[in-house]
């Protein structure tokens, strides 16, 4: 019976570290490296290495504690939306319920361990799929967040020793919280690779109906690894809020779907039995330096979620036919019906088909453009220009896409070079993320429309620090964190014109409801409570009735004015508050040809226009918000290349002649009120 | 004059992963006669049928229908030829109703048709009525029971107004009134022409029904011939090759005191009641019955995988309570499934993972698990047991299936059992690892091991048992010692017949 | 038969429930305007959710389905702006659906890979081109025959819901009476099998995930068509508003059980809960909590209702 070969029995390198093929994601992860090393500024050092990883820390927490349940077969999509219920129960314990830091983060945790073992006990007990389960639970935690904030709540001015775990360095360099996610990502490294639960785990992912024959207690097992991801995301909210300085209900949004990806790309199969931490630690860092490696070469941020997409299809693929080439059985049945030829080239034909199709969508919104903006942009001057780097608070709404053509046209009267970036959607965590990304490029001035005030105001004194000018816009961050504020309107006056404005139209008699963006949204939230404070004040009989989300969304808010209309159908008077809720909620009111019902609000006169004219807005207030943005990256450029200082009065501001400085604040002027009579002026 | 034969199947050869299943088969088949393939388990029955059906391609070996050679076949080529199966397993969707499931099998035509559903529900309910049922065809198939699932499949059959019909067991799981009314129709099809390939370990029923018997061993065919006039005696040893004695290396050695006793042990759960069995030190003893008499249902209490509601367990004496498989392997019950791939080992977890599952503690220390002696278990268990395979850290699932089924074993010697339970040890596994797993077995029981083994395989449960227990309908009906059993006397208790003393040849 | 519609009656229970709660406290909930606007508001939902039914039952996901809408809805501008009339615009979007759908398909169908993963990256990775090849900007000044199919209001409203009427009752059909239908059916059921009786699973995969590109896209033209401007970041949370209709209208996960009439009680159950609660007074903060305290109420019953709904040792044990 013996073998003629000898017997191995020690494992290869390969079977070691690439039990999975994880060997094709370092190799990407090597050449994003080598990539990004040669076209960006400063990636490649230790101390942006650091920075990396400093900024997946709780996007790594969530992703380590998922390894397992996809090991098991499950998932968990309750993440992110855990970590949004922790912060804001880790807030109110220190905040309003006066708890100590201490206790309040165990008392996160405990909440975490509830929300993990509700999906335990659903799982397991009820014997639910964890999709349906935790997408149930993924709505049911974040809505109990903002429940109980009512969306707005947000915690802040935590006492330094406790920011010190999110923004702090050890030695100067080590950020603090790594040392956290080095012991979590060891205790799980233990618990799976090391311990016998985590045999049983795999044994469980492979087979569950065989691990119970082999004796393994498999709902238990099972159970154990959803409550430690409710633990895990507890902890990870923690992280965030000591990392950006505030708690609030959105925190840890969409972090579920990243955190998912990491996994999978790491060589973790979702049908269970495979995979590793380490490949998960390698697929959150070829994400991680894909994003950093972006803002580091001032590649636009939208590529990550492409090559992602691409390096996650790519992986797979490769992990596929690799495995399909050894189990020759199955490839055996599959020969029956049908050819592989033919198979390869309907697969063929349907890529082509959508690359063509991608590629005339590309073109035809690209040459849409040109026609509205008027002509291609003249090629840029030779040399070594000032870098100045801007950030929208969202980079797809439609009032910081219309700052961006000022910026661009300030960028080419001032010869700088212009980066133009920030979150897809509002987001204080990537704020933090990208200028963190500038500081490390070294650019010369950054400016922010900041977010969260307290959070991004730590990285922008880091800035300064580095000798980069940093200037504010649109929204201000703290005094001493910033050289200037490029000052359009306070909130207070925003607030104030658009009572005073609705009040004049309704002869300041009658009932009105606001649409805001997200219930979430800093600034909506500043500008209610200025509403509101104005019509207790001065308009007595004017009375808000509701206040209802669009989330940014114009279908959301054409949906929520058609109800408000029929539930307070004496309201008289709509007012949008953010750029898509004002022609969603004009829209509504057309309609429902309520011309009884006047819509006012702030958003950007070309998206409503045409309601202008045809008289179912009445009015849309604003600033010029193409000026701001071009003011904004005048003044950049003007203090980068030393024509200003600090204590001026004043400033020259190219076509908008000279425009006021009072302390460190540069006024771009009044809110302004477009109507039918000047909105035709304005082509933004 | 011989008319041209229905199917003809010469030279076909199948190996999976390196074994070979099929070693050059020759089967022949003529319209209106009822044509057994007899064999034992592993003999390649199911992997001839596939092939026909369309299932498997061949390696080699021509595939004629009705004089015409079938080159590429597939399941829908094979319908068309008029080819249709009635699997052990029946294979219905669970979501659908029974009158789709029969009709899904029957129609053809392109996705665009239109589906008639009184048409359907009308045909659905006649072919029920022929097949001997009145089950309604509205219900969906994840209510039925395995014998209205059995049902079912046959209707199908008749449905499919096949040339060449193929049923795989098709009584296993059927009452008598059941097997009586499929004889009707089988009969009724001979008569209309019909071809049929009969597939049964039950030897009283294919000298009822069928006209010519085909054996096959080993993957190769033995003999084909006539039924009347052949002895039962003749065709066991064309299907065992050997005298039964010869086959198997069974050793008497010294049997002890008494390890497992039941008494009165029911599980309402897995439909086992009042069953009374003791096993000693030294012994094996064999669990004989039919598919669905409950002796994997009883392993499976024994185990704690259905734990038993009423009677009690003892082990050496002492009262003892299983409720998890943990609880069993924590007093050294050990046990070694039927289902092989799905329960027996992982497929895709390394050998040595496997061989210490169920023992997690010893290859660990605090709950941590210490690589060098997972290591040193796998490699002993590999030597001892003679598992061929070049690292213990390739998956289980590249490994032949007696070598799973060594590591299977392996898993359960690991935790050093008083009481092994083995669930058909030896299917699907080539003659040389059978008979090494029949020394192993032999082996264990030496070193004083208390072994259950259940099989269906009667020459094996005769040939390796120290006694015999015979299950029928969830109890044990009779106990024999080895010198006092017979296939007569077993097979007669394990139909529910009282044991008549009389024997009967084939024919 | 009735008991082949129980999870439907029970989401109907619950929505006649809803309705009787609001008959009563607030009648004005019911009027007709009200009720076309909810229709119009979820059209994109159902329809989306009609092409989700097919895939879930299949065993299948798609989670890319917010991002294909938007850029269905941006094409259909873009399109639209090249000059072509709206019967042609909406040709061209739903064929592109049913590329962006095919793309999908073809990779889980003939490379085997998990649906999941497939559309978590054409998720990620066409939202993000879609924001880079836009910049945020929205799609505007459209030819005045774009909104409303350049018919009246109510004349397009009429002829959305007999679109999706159509739609509706089509879908219902033909997984009823047609083979195709079945097979979708039975290749959710069991795919080895579905291949034995002559279906080939690979195919009615890739076919289910094109349809519902298909019919993403011409969710995404009726809703573009509603307005006469085209922001560029819709569907954002579709794939899970979608989803969880289908799930909570009695479609397994698992794949083989589920119809079409229940995914368009649960389009209207979770459809109406939001507009309900404002009808009600409760304020938006509580909103989503509550949705999926309802998501998770129905799985459980549910789940509840199999497991003591079938006799033991049937093929659903053992298939578990």
């Amino acid at each position: 019976m013996q073998a003629t070969s000898p017997l191995k029995v020690h494992k290869n390198w390969r079977e070691r570290w690439f039990p999975n093929g994880e060997w094709v994601l370092l190799a990407a992860l090597f050449a994003e490296v080598a990539l990004f090393a040669a076209i960006g500024h400063n990636f490649f050092t230790t101390e942006n290495f650091f920075e990396i990883i400093r900024l997946s820390v709780e996007l790594g927490l969530l992703a380590v504690a998922l390894t397992p349940i996809m090991i098991t077969g499950g998932i968990d999509l309750s993440g992110g939306a855990m970590m949004g219920l922790a912060a804001v129960v880790f807030g109110a314990a220190w905040r309003d319920w006066h708890l100590p830091i201490p206790a309040a983060g165990g008392l996160a945790i405990l909440l975490g361990c509830a929300g993990g073992g509700l999906n335990a006990l659903l799982i397991t007990r009820f014997r639910m799929p964890p999709l349906i389960v935790t997408l149930g639970s993924f709505s049911l935690f974040r809505g109990i967040a903002e429940g109980l904030t009512g969306g707005a709540e947000n915690y802040s001015n935590f006492p330094p020793a406790f920011l010190y775990l999110g923004q702090g360095y050890l030695g100067g360099i080590i950020p603090v919280q790594l040392l956290l996610f080095v012991a979590v990502f060891a205790a799980y490294f233990l618990l799976l690779h090391r311990s016998v639960i985590g045999r049983a785990l795999y044994a469980i992912g492979f087979t569950a109906s065989g691990a119970r024959y082999a004796g393994i207690a498999v709902t238990r097992r099972i159970g154990l690894v959803y409550f430690l991801s409710g633990l895990a995301a507890a902890v990870a909210a923690i992280v965030y809020v000591a990392h950006i300085g505030q708690a609030k209900s959105n925190a840890g949004t969409g972090y579920e779907l990243a955190a998912i990806t990491a996994v999978v790309l790491g060589g973790t199969s979702v049908f269970g039995g495979r995979g590793t931490l380490w490949g998960t630690l390698l697929g959150l860092f070829a994400i991680s330096v894909l994003q950093n490696g972006l803002h580091l070469a001032a590649l636009p941020s939208e590529l990550t979620g492409v090559l992602t997409g691409l390096l996650l299809v790519a992986t797979i693929g490769i992990d596929r036919m690799r495995r399909s080439g050894n189990a020759s059985l199955q490839a055996q049945e599959e020969e029956a019906s049908m050819k592989n030829w033919q198979v390869a080239v309907l697969c063929g034909t349907i890529l082509v088909g959508a690359a063509i199709v991608a590629g005339t969508n590309y073109w035809l919104v690209r040459s849409l453009e040109r026609t509205v903006r008027g002509g291609p942009a003249p090629a840029a001057p030779k040399g070594r220009r000032p870098v100045i780097a801007v950030m929208p608070k969202a980079k797809g709404d439609p009032y910081f896409v219309s700052c961006k053509a000022g910026a661009e046209e300030a960028a080419l009267e001032a010869n700088v070079e212009l980066i133009w970036d920030g979150p897809a959607g509002l987001d204080p965590a990537k704020q933090n993320e990208v200028v963190e990304g500038w500081i490390t490029r070294g650019v010369d001035a950054i400016a922010v429309s900041v977010e969260n005030q307290a959070g991004i105001s730590t990285v922008l004194r880091k800035a300064r620090a580095r000798g980069i000018r940093v200037l504010t816009w649109d929204a201000d961050a703290e005094q001493d964190a910033r050289d200037f504020f490029i000052n359009q309107a306070t909130p207070q006056g925003i607030g104030y014109t658009l009572v005073d404005e609705a009040a004049r139209l309704l002869n300041g008699k009658g009932e009105l409801a606001v649409i805001t963006g997200a219930l979430t949204a800093a600034n909506q939230n500043q500008w209610i409570v200025y509403i509101k404070e104005r019509i207790a004040t001065k308009y007595p009989d004017l009375k808000l009735v509701t206040i209802r989300p669009s989330d940014d969304d114009r279908d959301k808010s054409f949906a929520e004015t058609q109800t408000i209309l029929r539930v307070y159908p004496n309201v008289r008077l709509i007012l949008g508050i953010s750029a898509p809720a004002v022609p969603g909620a004009a829209e509504a009111v057309r309609q429902a040809g309520r011309k009884d019902v006047k819509v006012i609000g702030l958003s950007v006169p070309s998206l409503c226009k045409r309601y202008v004219h045809d008289g179912v807005i009445q009015s849309v207030i604003l600033w010029n918000t193409r000026d701001l943005g071009y003011l904004t990256v005048l003044t950049a450029a003007r203090l980068v290349t030393g024509q200003i200082g600090s204590g001026i009065t004043s400033l020259e501001a190219g076509r908008l002649g000279k425009v006021e400085v009072r302390g460190t604040e540069v006024i771009l002027g009044q809110p302004f009120i477009f109507n039918k009579s000047n909105i035709d002026r304005f082509d933004f | 004059m011989q008319p041209t034969p229905l199917l003809r199947a010469s030279g076909i050869t199948k190996s999976f992963a390196g074994v070979h299943a099929l070693k050059g088969v020759s089967f022949e088949l003529r319209a209106g006669e009822v044509h057994a393939l007899v064999g034992e388990n592993g003999a390649g029955k199911s992997t001839l049928i596939r092939i026909i059906t369309g299932a498997l391609s061949a390696d080699s070996g021509t595939l004629e229908v009705a004089g015409r050679a079938v080159h590429h076949n597939t399941p829908s080529l094979a319908r068309t030829l008029g080819i249709a199966a009635i699997y052990q397993q029946p294979a219905l969707f669970p979501e659908l109703t029974v009158a789709e499931n029969i009709a899904l099998g029957l129609e053809g035509g392109g996705l665009w048709r239109r589906i008639d559903w009184k048409a359907r529900r009308e045909m659905a309910a006649e072919l029920l009525q022929r097949a001997g049922s009145d089950l309604d065809p509205d219900r969906l198939a994840a209510t039925l029971s395995m014998p209205e699932q059995q049902i079912v499949e046959i209707a199908k059959a008749i449905g499919a107004r096949a040339r060449i019909l193929i049923m795989d067991e098709p009584t296993a799981s059927l009452s008598e009134r059941e097997v009586e009314s499929l004889f009707r129709v089988i009969s009724q099809l001979r008569s209309e022409g019909v071809g049929l390939i009969y597939i049964s370990h039950r030897l009283e029923e294919i000298s009822a029904i069928a006209d010519r018997v085909t054996v096959l061993r080993d993957g190769n065919t033995i003999d084909t011939c006539s039924v009347r006039g052949l002895e039962r005696a003749d065709l066991i040893r064309m299907m065992v090759g050997r005298e039964v004695s010869a086959v198997f290396p069974k050793r008497q050695v010294p049997i002890g005191e008494v390890v497992l006793e039941l008494r009165d042990v029911s599980s309402r759960a897995a439909g086992i009641r009042n069953v009374s069995l003791q096993v000693r030190r030294g012994e094996i003893l064999g669990l004989a019955g039919l598919v669905g008499a409950g002796r994997t249902q009883l392993a499976e209490t024994i185990f704690g995988l259905t734990p038993a509601d009423s009677g009690e367990i003892l082990l050496q004496g002492r009262r003892v309570r299983v409720q998890t498989p943990a609880d069993a392997i924590e007093l050294g019950i050990g046990y070694v499934p039927e289902d092989r791939r799905q329960h027996g080992v992982a497929l895709e977890m390394p050998i040595a993972a496997n061989a210490s599952l169920a023992n997690l503690s010893r290859i660990s220390r605090m709950g941590f698990l210490d690589t060098r002696l997972e290591r040193d278990l796998a490699q002993y268990y590999v030597r001892q047991l003679g598992i061929k395979t070049a690292s213990i850290y390739a998956e289980a699932g590249v490994l032949s299936g007696g070598n799973q089924q060594k590591v299977a074993l392996a898993r359960w010697l690991a935790i050093d059992p008083q009481v092994l339970i083995l669930d058909e040890p030896t299917q699907g596994v080539d003659v040389g690892a059978k008979s090494e797993i029949h020394r192993l077995m032999c082996d264990l029981a030496e070193r004083g091991l208390a072994i259950i083994m259940i099989s269906s395989e009667l020459p094996e449960v005769l040939g390796m048992s120290d006694r015999i227990a015979v299950m029928h309908a969830g109890t044990v009906k009779a106990t024999f010692r080895r010198e006092e059993a017979d296939q007569q006397k077993i097979i007669s208790l394990a139909l529910g017949h009282a044991y008549s003393g009389s024997a009967g040849g084939l024919a | 038969m009735i008991e082949h519609y129980r999870r439907e009656i029970s989401v109907a229970a619950a929505i006649l429930l809803v309705a009787a709660v609001l008959a009563v406290l607030a009648p004005q909930f019911f009027t007709l305007e009200n009720q076309t606007d909810l229709l119009l508001n979820n059209m994109p939902v159902l329809i989306v959710a009609l092409g989700m039914t097919l895939i879930i039952l299949t065993g299948h996901i798609d989670i890319s389905v917010g991002s294909q809408f938007a850029i269905c809805g941006v094409a259909a501008g873009v399109i639209s702006k090249a000059g072509l009339p709206s019967p042609a615009v909406c040709i061209a979007v739903c064929l592109l659906g049913a590329v962006l759908g095919g793309m999908n398909g073809s990779l889980v169908a003939y490379f085997r890979l998990p649906s999941i993963v497939v559309t978590l990256a054409a998720m990620v990775a066409l939202r993000d081109a879609l924001r880079w090849s836009t910049e945020g900007a929205w799609i505007q000044d459209l030819p005045p025959g774009f909104q409303w199919f350049g018919l009246s209001q109510t004349g397009s409203q009429l002829v959305t819901f007999a679109a999706a009427g159509i739609l509706v009752i089509c879908a219902h059909w033909s997984m009823r009476n047609l083979a195709a239908g079945r097979a979708v059916y039975a290749t959710g059921s069991d795919p080895d099998a579905a291949r034995l009786v002559g279906f080939d699973p690979r195919h009615i995969v890739f076919g289910v995930f094109t349809a519902t590109g298909a019919l993403t896209g011409f969710a995404a033209f009726l809703n573009a068509a509603r307005f006469n401007q085209i922001p560029s970041n819709a569907g954002i949370g579709l794939e899970l508003q979608v989803i969880a209709a289908v799930v909570v209208g009695g479609t397994a996960i698992t794949g083989g059980r589920g119809t079409v009439p229940g995914t368009v009680l649960g389009v209207v159950l979770l459809g109406i809960i939001g507009p309900a609660l404002t009808f009600l007074g409760v304020s938006a903060y509580w909103e989503k909590a509550i949705q999926g305290a309802i998501i998770l109420a129905a799985v459980a019953i549910d789940s509840i209702r199999l497991r003591t709904g079938r006799n033991a040792g049937n093929i659903a044990a053992q298939s578990a």
